[in-house]
């Protein structure tokens, strides 16, 4: 009993301890200040300073990348959802010609990298004066974006009973109504854990961001071009900026995130 | 509540005839049972009739309104569905109040009547909970409350009791009839349990293969089967058929075979027939007008309540024999049982339909 809870508690701090390693080194070393983290006799610093993270943000312009990684997660998020929920919602309900290939065209849309897309896209772009512009980012993302939500909002649909909603319309609801009032609060948890997702997959997407702009950057494509080409330690507050918000967001929602892949933690 | 009427109604999935022509006509406040196998059309029936289905062909009238084409939510019709459906994000008191809150009751109103309905179905101590912290049962009644706040014209259930065990099924059996009866609600009540069927039902719809077989009170399908299929469906152990020869002496006809010679209460017009009697209607003992047949036991099935006889006929043949009590039978017994001839049926061999004698 006794050495079965060691052995488990043991695994389990090998396990976060292989995670957490290089995340704790990235924030260490994001909050050394320069002479200590050229010092090869230190491993900790003699103390923290948010001096990287600070120049990071000011003087390399990094709010402003910020704001719009910010703003164009949350396009596609919109768009994404407007288009993807529906659809998603038609997929599990619905019974039409050709859902079998609907529904596998969508996959295979996520097995195109986005960067193959990147390139036909840019030229696309300047054709429609979108080269360089939030929106054209937020669109490619969408492309992103919008497969996974129709096959998750689609999967998270159908773990909803339509008697739930066949009822609703018996007891005098509109099909609409009866959406909007049972099956929408029941899915909400699944839906904002999966919008959650999204802005992590947009806000985490660098390739595209890179090619498609140039002064209006996301802030991973922003720091890919200034913080690689700056000192060690800028490269890892810039790591730092990346991983703090992801990992703020799936603290929060671990609960729904866990439920919407539809694995059950007892 | 209404009078339900369905003309020709045909409901078609692809190249599957869920429904193929169903002709129905329901009393207001009657309750009538729908009875079939598996797959055989009663939940598509219902959903017809609640509209959440939109039919091929055929129509469905209210009274004296037709309501094919309206959407469900115009029908003033209740549904309990055989998995509930009671919405897990409300409580028992929000779930059974909803349908009035959509029809935008008063509040006190909608109070009061959840109140009435909870009580009615002995949940009053449960309002404040979520379905999830409810036993089946429970479940069930909340569902039946739902159902009953809005008084409709029609009360549809869909197996409500399929889910519950044994002897909450039996116990909430005679309780949903009661309540129906107090209500006095037209309802349609689907099922594929024939003893719900004959305890339930004012009268019982028959159906195979998406067609009416028979409709009539328990008494006249068990007594006056319309066919083969409803003569062997109802009743348990299933009735014995034989396929009999008829040959006539003077103006008396026989069914011959199997080692028997039953006497027919008229001309059949027939050459064959097949020749129905049920195992309860077959005795131990000679009494009044029966037939004597002999049989070899083949196998015992003790209920203590009631005795089960498989036998086979010397002619070949299997004859299933219920006898009341705790009989002692042994196997491989020769035997003789009596049939009760006023209880044969007579059914022709091509269409399986019922003859009048
Ligand atoms: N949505 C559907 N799409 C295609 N076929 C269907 C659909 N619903 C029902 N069917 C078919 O129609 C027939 C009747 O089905 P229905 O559900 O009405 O049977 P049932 O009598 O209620 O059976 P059970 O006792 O098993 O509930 C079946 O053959 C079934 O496969
Ligand atoms: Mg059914």
């Amino acid at each position: 009993m006794m050495v079965k809870k060691i052995l488990f508690w043991f695994v389990v701090f090998l396990v976060a301890a292989w995670f957490l390693t290089p995340v704790v080194f990235i924030f260490l070393a994001a909050l050394t200040p320069a002479q200590d983290y050229y010092n090869p006799h230190k491993i900790f610093p003699s103390h923290f300073t948010l001096d990287h993270l600070y120049k990071l943000f000011f003087v390399l312009d990094g709010w402003k990348a910020t704001i719009i990684s910010i703003e164009v997660a949350l396009i596609s998020i919109a768009i994404s959802f407007a288009v993807g929920l529906p659809a998603g919602y038609a997929m599990t309900r619905y019974k039409f010609p050709g859902k079998n290939a609907i529904r596998l065209s969508i996959l295979l849309t996520r097995s195109i990298p986005l960067i193959v897309l990147a390139v036909p896209l840019m030229v696309i772009y300047m054709r429609f004066n979108l080269a360089d512009s939030v929106m054209g980012v937020a669109l490619a993302h969408t492309a992103m974006i919008l497969p996974f939500v129709v096959l998750i909002t689609s999967s998270i649909f159908s773990g909803i009973s339509v008697e739930y909603e066949e009822a609703a319309m018996v007891f005098g609801l509109t099909r609409f109504k009866a959406f909007i009032r049972i099956t929408l609060p029941l899915a909400l948890p699944g839906l904002a854990a999966s919008a959650i997702f999204s802005f992590i997959m947009s806000w985490n997407e660098v390739f595209v961001a890179s090619v498609l702009t140039l002064s209006n950057r996301t802030l991973p494509a922003h720091i890919l071009n200034t913080a690689m080409t700056s000192p060690d330690y800028f490269k890892f507050a810039a790591g730092m900026i990346m991983a703090v918000p992801a990992m703020i967001f799936i603290f929060f929602t671990k609960k729904y995130l866990v439920s919407m892949w539809g694995i059950s933690l007892k | 509540m209404a009078r339900v009427k369905i003309e020709n109604l045909k409901k078609y999935f692809g190249k599957v005839k869920a429904l193929d022509g169903i002709d129905l006509e329901i009393e207001d406040g009657e309750f009538v049972v729908l009875l079939g196998p598996s797959g055989c059309g009663k939940t598509t029936l219902l959903r017809s009739i609640s509209g959440l289905e939109k039919v091929t062909e055929g129509k469905v009238f209210f009274d004296d309104q037709e309501v094919t084409n309206l959407p469900p939510k115009d029908r003033n019709i209740s549904m309990v569905f055989q998995s509930y459906a009671v919405w897990p994000h409300m409580k028992v008191a929000d779930n059974i109040g909803y349908p009035l809150k959509i029809k935008k009751y008063p509040k006190d109103e909608i109070e009061k009547r959840v109140k009435w309905a909870a009580e009615l179905l002995n949940i009053s101590e449960l309002l404040d909970r979520y379905p999830a912290q409810l036993s089946g049962g429970q479940r069930q009644r909340v569902a039946v409350a739902r159902a009953i706040v809005l008084e409709p014209r029609v009360l549809l259930m869909d197996e409500p009791l399929s889910n519950l065990d044994a002897l909450l099924r039996v116990k909430m059996r005679s309780e949903l009839k009661k309540l129906q009866e107090r209500l006095g609600v037209t309802t349609i009540y689907v099922t594929h349990d024939q003893v719900e069927a004959m305890t339930m039902g004012d009268r019982i719809a028959v159906m195979k293969d998406g067609k009416l077989q028979q409709f009539g009170t328990a008494s006249e399908i068990y007594h006056t089967p319309a066919n083969i299929f409803v003569a062997g469906f109802v009743g348990s152990p299933q009735m014995n058929f034989f396929r009999m020869r008829v040959s006539s002496e003077g103006t008396k006809y026989f069914a011959v075979g199997f080692g028997m010679k039953i006497p027919l209460k008229g001309d059949p017009r027939k050459d064959q027939v097949v020749m129905g009697i049920r195992p309860e209607h077959i005795y131990d003992q000679a009494s009044g007008s029966t037939q004597e047949v002999e049989a070899e036991v083949y196998f015992v099935e003790k209920l203590m309540s009631e005795t089960i006889v498989h036998t086979n006929l010397p002619e070949g043949g299997r004859l299933v024999v219920k006898i009341p009590g705790d009989v002692s039978f042994q196997e491989g017994q020769k035997t003789k049982f009596y049939i009760d001839l006023d209880k044969v049926h007579v059914f022709d061999p091509e269409t399986e339909e019922r003859i009048k004698l």
